[in-house]
């Protein structure tokens, strides 16, 4: 790596406005422009061919020298952008360099260095190396042009040739491409003002809006669109910190524990019978049914959108299931975990998560014994909740060692970390939810439940090594010896001094940080976020400033307020995100409106049924892998998009299906005179309105393509639907509006979050 | 040079100018076999291969267990007592007598003194009211020569002895014993790094790519999951078809056959109402607009609904298939593939690679009881299957096989009634069909001179080591070794380059030795 950067350069040049964000500011009354200015790859004068120089040792990256037209494959080269506005600190890695071949195979070349070009301070020179890093295809092998473009916060530069290795092929007929060079950019011949198909839009920076909804909400709604825009994003984000949750009018169900029998006699539903009753005390207390309706209605109405959000993507990570854990209750007790410390500590959640009985049964945790000791939980809080496989940089990029990954742990790792999860269990007596014949699924687990014997201590009271990177606090626990072990009591409070012991050594391990931020972004943002950006996040989650590490508040606002989430248009190919099942329910029932039966009531939460033949039965994780994996890769591609492994064939038809029972349908879904009599419906009436006044559609038109798609429907798209909307007749204006939203909803512009 | 089927669709969207219907843009197979002169004689027939995915990490240790009693002596041979001394405290050892024993099998591979035992649910039961117990399961098939066993298979970069697990300079598995990256391993043979094909995926990529032309015209793609969107049918080229299983169908089968659900597991709903044409319309144009897009993700999701709405026009003639399967999940989804390999001509496929999953492995806890519904639902929907396969005529065409995440540990974890076992590495396959020369072992030798390992902790085939050695064994049999045999069957080229690219640490095994001859 190189050290001679200079301090950053501040200037703003095309950008017409100074774009600061600083994700600390979270008071400041009003927005600053979220926009960042486009970045322009900078061309030799006259031609689209790249302005660009093979690397030299001397590092002068004088402009004025010859540039080389063609480039050495495996090489260094310096190549020049401009129309750029740096924050202090952003470097190297938050520009992406992609290239694409005739045949449309595309590279992605790494980013060595960034510094100011030497007598041009609006022009930064950035040094790459002509080699692919994804791997996906073999080196480009044919000598010959490519067309090369750069990533930076979403954002795409413009296109120019790059001669690999040599000139020629097809690609210089592209008729996209054209001249770029400096005296291009300074004559204003180069417009990079990303284009809104705004026609509706006449707000400032609504596109930006809405998409930032869309990130932090479970759907945008035109009442939430105004306050947003009367209040302000950061004000409207401390808002959220302290809103009450769950929301007062959708308190979690109260449902108690019951029997592991389900057909006990006193604990349980029993006996059985062929029963409404019977049913329904099934339903309530052995599958996720009023859970999920809970989930769904403070999602559809709720005013705490931000933490349920935030709960639901930490769900993802730490997962359970009410495929093993059975009880309404049982995963209630988890999710409040989730949602408790959704704004809190990622410290305090470990723990917390570590001691909920649903996850020590889920992980088998209150299994596990000094004698017959189990690996589960411990290999999975380090694997998917904490550390990873691999180390990290702080921008979660692999650290590599002679070209190879760094493994985290080792199974003598795993085998020492195991013994510290030993001996825990339910809190069967004693503790507030305790009762006879029940498990206590409510309460933490506790070491050495029901042991009454020194002799028959399940804790292991070995040594244990822990993680010793730098730094790292406890390393090793010392064996429990000497007045340690003489009582039952004694052991308790060294088996607890040790959990607090070792979830502070995983907790401070550097790989925390990049780890959980990524995810996380992955989960309200986009799938493959820069370096820059994962890099940021961590540094808030490493330091929030006050010298607090984990501090899940600091963090969600460093992601939802990032340069690289904002902006009202995102030109960057591969930004976004496949909307996971519920994310796309959620929004388009809250972007057209939701309501109970005959748009009477209020929605009663009920979709049952309706999420899982699109893969994600909402509290049904089929394994502790989560719905989908974080590192999924779309086939056929070198794409990371983790929701992409929800969207096969048989799914993608099931979200057509979805979409076409809540659009043409009068009837709500899941509604059920006894059980359920509101269910849940689009309330289409507001869109009915917009299409009988205008008759032409195009305000109705204009209104979907704000709302769903924040002003970036194509105008291909546009023309498609509007056609098909006027061969309804004017005088059925809800048939109309229900045509404009059946096919803007199951575009794929609107399956991606983008 | 292959092409992307990208670039492809580009060009094609471009020649049928952007009004086109997505749906007629491509067929799949058709790529190539443009690009490449085509020699349609280098395929004849039909074949299919099946991976049937255990998911969460199967316990071969309790598939094939060793029920004999020769003395270990210095062979390294384990026996029944090495078994139940390792199982029997903790109550996961299986009974070879009495109620629930192990299904005795004579292995020629190991000779006459040498028996052992299948898991008893593989063996005939009875008739149950669920509909998920209805015919002999497949320890029948092992008996009638139909089923092979390829015990100790597991992931490796190269051959591994216990001396080199010690050694850092000779290259191991990244991650051994986790999951995700144990599936990915064994679904794409390969552990060097993490790569983003599967070797179904790149199977199907090297029989497009001209040299063999497959499925010329074919109506859908070559490798079709019936669970989910897997890394094994990942391929550059050919993208999946990713469907779901069938509905449950009446036992016995209703006379007429119903219609199966084919066709409306991927039809669009609706259309029919007022401007439904005019919808449809729009709902095309879009697809055709969207699978061009320039922002990825619209483009990926678009394509994968035009490759449904393809397969929505190809599946229009199902019919059912008139050999009853278990109402299980994965006897419905080898139902499906059964329909789809039924269609096989009005498709116009002679080549075809199916995946299917039965989850629930991971039993870290609770594993008799898991075992024997596992297996039962297994051994039932494989037989099911197999049987439909003759019904159909194209037993011999067929071959199933399995493939998990890892084995598990031979030591237990916990004891009693909820006993179970950790992760591990090695573990025990099965091959079933006509063209499978079965009744037998199959595999690379592991310490003991067996494809069968040495069941001692900290043995020359554990690689773990010291007191605490809980039995994870060393892989004798690679999975590319298996996966290789398996697609040289199929019909993969065998050329070095095509191998190469399928399997690129092939050249790091031994192919030549005759062990790995389970296929006709």
């Amino acid at each position: 790596m190189f050290s001679l950067r200079r301090g950053p350069v501040k200037f703003f040049w095309l950008a017409t406005v100074i774009f600061a964000v600083s994700p600390l500011s979270v008071f400041a009354q009003g927005d600053p422009n979220p926009n960042s200015p486009t970045p322009i790859i900078v061309s030799i004068e006259g031609s689209p061919r790249l302005l660009a120089y093979q690397a030299l040792r001397s590092r002068n990256h004088t402009l004025g020298r010859l540039p080389a037209e063609t480039l050495r494959p495996g090489g260094n080269a310096v190549m020049f952008v401009a129309n750029l506005s740096l924050m202090e600190g952003e470097d190297a890695n938050a520009f992406r360099i992609f290239a694409r071949d005739e045949k449309g195979r595309t590279y992605k070349f790494p980013v060595i260095d960034l510094r100011p070009a030497p007598g041009q301070p609006e022009v930064y020179a950035l040094t790459f190396r002509l080699q692919d890093e994804v791997g996906y295809w073999q080196e480009p092998i044919e000598i010959g042009d490519l067309i090369v473009r750069l990533s930076w916060r979403g954002l795409s530069s413009n296109e120019l040739l790059l001669g690999y290795g040599g000139k020629g092929g097809k690609l210089s007929e592209e008729k996209s491409l054209k001249s770029s060079s400096l005296s291009d950019i300074k004559g204003g011949k180069v417009s990079q003002a990303a284009s809104l198909n705004n026609v509706g839009i006449g707000y400032k920076w609504s596109g930006d809006r809405v998409r930032f909804l869309e990130q932090a909400t479970f759907g945008p709604t035109p009442s939430l669109d105004l306050r947003i825009r009367r209040i302000g994003l950061r004000v409207w984000v401390a808002e959220q910190f302290e809103k009450p949750y769950p929301s007062p009018a959708y308190p979690y169900p109260d449902i108690p524990l019951k029997n592991t029998n389900r057909d006990d006699i006193t604990t349980g539903c029993g006996p059985f019978a062929d029963t409404a009753v019977y049913r329904a005390c099934i339903r309530n207390h052995y599958t996720m049914y009023p859970l999920q309706n809970w989930f769904f209605q403070e999602a559809l109405y709720g005013d705490a959108q931000l933490r349920h959000r935030v709960a639901w993507a930490l769900g993802q990570i730490w997962v359970t299931s009410g495929v093993v854990n059975e009880q309404s209750s049982w995963m209630i007790a988890y999710h409040k975990v989730l949602s408790k410390n959704a704004f809190g500590n990622y410290r305090d959640l470990m723990e917390e998560m570590t001691l909920n009985p649903g996850m020590g049964n889920y992980l088998d945790m209150v299994r596990s014994t000094r004698n017959n000791p189990n690996e589960n939980y411990p290999r999975e809080i380090l694997q998917l909740f904490s550390v990873g496989l691999f180390e990290l940089n702080q921008d979660g990029t692999l650290k590599l060692n002679n070209g190879n990954p760094i493994e985290t742990y080792s199974q003598t790792d795993v085998n020492n970390f195991t013994k510290v999860f030993t001996g825990w269990n339910f809190c069967n007596t004693g503790c507030p939810s305790s009762g006879p014949g029940l498990v206590n699924f409510k309460d933490p687990i506790v070491i050495n439940a029901g042991i009454t014997t020194l002799g028959n201590n399940r804790h292991d009271l070995t040594a244990k090594t822990l993680f010793s990177y730098p730094g790292a606090p406890n390393p090793t626990i010392a064996a429990c010896t000497g007045t340690c072990d003489d009582t039952l009591v004694s052991i308790a409070s060294y088996a607890n001094t040790s959990l607090d012991q070792t979830l502070d050594n995983i907790f401070n391990h550097p790989n925390v940080g990049p780890f959980v931020s990524k995810t996380l972004i992955q989960h309200l943002v986009t799938s493959d976020p820069s370096p820059a950006y994962v890099s940021r996040v961590a540094g808030i989650f490493n330091n929030n400033g006050f010298g607090v590490r984990g501090d899940l508040k600091a963090v969600v606002k460093a992601i939802i307020l990032d340069p690289e989430a904002r902006g009202d248009v995102k030109t960057d190919p591969n930004f976004g995100k496949l909307r996971e099942p519920v994310q796309l329910m959620t929004n388009l029932f809250r972007q057209v409106g939701v309501t109970g039966a005959n748009f009477t009531g209020l929605s009663d939460g009920v979709i049952v049924g309706r999420t899982s033949p699109l893969g994600q039965n909402v509290f049904y994780s089929p394994t502790v892998f989560n719905y989908y994996p974080p590192d999924y890769v779309i086939p056929g591609t070198s794409l990371l998009g983790p929701e992409f492994a929800l969207m096969t064939s048989g799914t993608a038809v099931s979200r057509l299906n979805f979409t076409n029972t809540v659009v043409m349908n009068d009837n709500a879904v899941g509604i059920n005179a006894e059980t359920s009599p509101n269910g849940t419906s689009l309330d289409i009436r507001e869109l009915e309105g917009i299409a009988a006044a205008d008759t032409t559609s195009n305000r109705l038109l204009d209104t979907l393509n704000n709302r769903f798609l924040h002003g970036t429907m194509t105008p291909a798209t546009r023309s498609s639907i509007l056609t098909a909307v006027n061969a309804i007749a004017a005088n059925n204006p809800r048939q109309r509006a229900r045509q404009a939203v059946y096919l803007v909803a199951t575009s794929s512009q609107f399956q991606v979050q983008r | 040079m292959t092409e992307s089927r990208r670039e492809f669709i580009k060009k094609s969207g471009c020649a049928l100018g952007m009004t086109a219907l997505a749906t007629q843009m491509h067929h799949f197979g058709l790529v190539d076999a443009m690009a490449q002169s085509i020699d349609p004689l280098a395929l004849t027939g039909y074949k299919a291969l099946v991976l049937c995915y255990f998911d969460g990490g199967n316990d071969g240790n309790n598939l094939v267990v060793p029920i004999h009693d020769v003395p270990v002596g210095t062979t390294g041979i384990s026996n029944y007592t090495t078994y139940t001394n390792a199982r029997g405290t903790q109550g996961l050892a299986l009974p070879r007598t009495g109620t629930g024993a192990l299904l005795p099998i004579s292995v020629p591979r190991m000779g006459t003194d040498y028996t052992y035992g299948l898991h008893p649910s593989l063996g005939a039961m009875t008739r149950d009211i669920g509909q998920n117990i209805i015919n002999n399961g497949i320890h029948e098939l092992y008996q009638q020569g139909r089923m092979a066993i390829v015990p100790n298979v597991g992931t490796l970069v190269r051959p591994t002895t216990k001396a080199q697990m010690s050694q850092a300079s000779h290259p191991k598995p990244y991650q051994l014993y986790s999951h995700s990256d144990q599936t990915n391993q064994n679904q794409n043979a390969y552990a060097n790094r993490p790569i983003f094909t599967g070797w179904g995926g790149r199977v199907a990529d090297a029989m497009r790519a001209g040299v063999d032309p497959a499925n010329i015209g074919g109506l859908i793609p070559m490798v079709t999951s019936i669970a989910g969107a897997q890394i094994f049918t990942a391929a550059q080229a050919s993208p999946p078809l990713a469907i779901g299983q069938a509905n449950t169908v009446a036992i016995p089968l209703p006379t007429p056959l119903p219609t199966p659900n084919l066709r409306t597991i991927l039809s669009p709903a609706g259309f029919t109402n007022t401007g439904g044409t005019a919808r449809r319309t729009a709902f095309n144009q879009i697809r055709a607009e969207e699978v061009l897009s320039n922002a990825n993700f619209v483009k990926e999701a678009a394509e994968v609904l035009d490759t449904a709405m393809q397969a929505d026009a190809a599946f229009a003639s199902a019919n059912e298939v008139a050999v009853e399967f278990p109402n299980t999940s994965l006897g419905q989804q080898l139902r499906q593939v059964a329909r789809l390999i039924q269609m096989r001509s009005s498709l116009t496929m002679n080549r075809q690679i199916f995946f299917v999953r039965i989850g629930g492995f991971d039993t870290h806890t609770d594993q008799l009881g898991a075992h024997n519904t596992l297996f039962t639902q297994f051994s039932q929907a494989a037989r099911a299957f197999y049987d439909a396969m003759g019904s159909l005529g194209v037993q011999n065409d067929v071959t199933m096989f399995t493939l998990s995440d890892f084995g598990r540990t031979f030591n237990p974890a916990g004891s009693g009634a909820g006993v179970g076992t950790d992760h591990a590495w090695g573990n025990h396959c099965m091959v079933i069909g006509g063209s499978v020369v079965g009744g037998n072992f199959y595999g690379l030798p592991t310490s003991n001179g067996t494809p069968y390992p040495n069941l001692a902790f900290n043995g020359t085939d554990d690689a773990d080591g010291g007191t605490g050695a809980r039995g994870r064994w060393i892989p004798s049999t690679s999975v590319e070794q298996y996966a290789a045999t398996l697609a040289k069957w199929y019909g993969l080229p065998q050329d070095a380059a095509t191998l190469q690219a399928v399997f690129p640490n092939i050249g790091n095994f031994n192919m030549a030795s005759g062990a790995l001859d389970f296929l006709l």
